[in-house]
């Protein structure tokens, strides 16, 4: 009897730890500045996980997060903004499936729209944006669910 | 003079005589019952003797030579026809176990390859974040592309720009 009244409380507790996991997520939102320097700076934490991709993937040594935001989401329609002293990523959440969240993404240089894009982020994958190159090096953009 | 017991053995073989046998039939309490005695003995040696010789062996060696005979009647000697159906019945059990577990194996792979290749495209779309559109304000970037790389190893997709307008270093700033 008591063995069964455990389990229940266990099966209860790990369904409610496990909706209220699925019902908030955190989206990182981040303005990365990749360059190649002579010593270059350990990389953000945030990044981590993709450091491997970024490096191969655009042959910088140091990526530096410029701006970023974190977002708990827990409708999927929030809307929020990264910014650096001149670049601006507004993302515009528009719904929220199984797989992860469909996000308007917008980036402005000051006031200027330089690029738009839709994208389903989704939780298991993050999501970099090739942004234009500024000085020697490149801007990013990475949105990564937490 | 033997003790009683020697005495009444001695007797029962019909070993004593003269004054021995005198003395001791004098010394029995009861005569009759001792003579019944006598005679069920004698009765049970002959019996014992007459079986028992029927089975005695007479060495150790015409004993195991018995042994080795009887043993040899009674295993049956393989014919031809009795092995070739050993061999049969041995070859139809394993080929049956192998063909059983290859059309399993066969069975188990053909489902596996077609839930697989149901499930694949739904796992793969959910898996990896996916760009639906973009675009490029033309005015200020006329020449700009973009390209989308679904990196499956890395679980990255990347949008790749290519021709957006140039800044200076600047604008790296925080």
């Amino acid at each position: 009897m008591d063995r069964s009244l455990a389990l229940v409380i266990a099966v209860t507790l790990i369904m409610t730890v496990a909706s209220a996991s699925q019902a908030a997520e955190t989206v990182w939102s981040g303005l990365v500045m990749a360059e190649n320097v002579a010593q270059p700076q350990p990389i953000p934490p945030e990044l981590t996980r993709i450091e491997g991709s970024l490096k191969r993937f655009f042959g910088y040594n140091q990526f530096q997060v410029i701006g970023q935001s974190q977002k708990l989401l827990r409708t999927g329609q929030e809307d929020w903004l990264a910014t650096s002293k001149f670049f601006g990523l507004h993302v515009d959440a528009r719904g929220e499936s199984h797989a992860g969240y469909v996000l308007n993404l917008k980036l402005y240089k000051e006031k200027e729209l330089l690029l738009e894009t839709e994208a389903k982020l989704s939780k298991r994958s993050p999501l970099v944006i090739k942004g234009p190159q500024v000085g020697g090096g490149q801007l990013l953009l990475v949105l990564v669910v937490q | 003079m033997k003790p009683f017991e020697e005495a009444w053995t001695a007797w029962l073989d019909d070993q004593l005589t003269g004054r021995e046998l005198s003395e001791f039939l004098a010394s029995l309490p009861d005569k009759p019952a001792a003579e019944a005695e006598k005679a069920e003995a004698k009765r049970l040696g002959g019996l014992l003797r007459r079986e028992l010789s029927a089975h005695s062996m007479t060495n150790e060696e015409f004993f195991s030579h018995q042994l080795r005979e009887k043993i040899t009647q009674e295993t049956p000697k393989p014919t031809r026809a009795g092995a070739r159906q050993t061999v049969t019945s041995t070859w139809w059990s394993i080929p049956r176990l192998l063909c059983t577990g290859a059309v399993s194996l066969a069975i188990f792979l053909i489902f596996t390859v077609a839930v697989m290749r149901e499930r694949n495209p739904a796992e793969e779309s959910q898996y990896l974040s996916q760009i639906l559109n973009a675009r490029v304000d033309p005015v200020v970037s006329p020449n700009a592309t973009v390209s989308i790389f679904e990196v499956k190893q890395d679980r990255v997709t990347v949008l790749w720009t290519e021709g957006l307008q140039s800044l200076p270093a600047d604008y790296a700033a925080k």
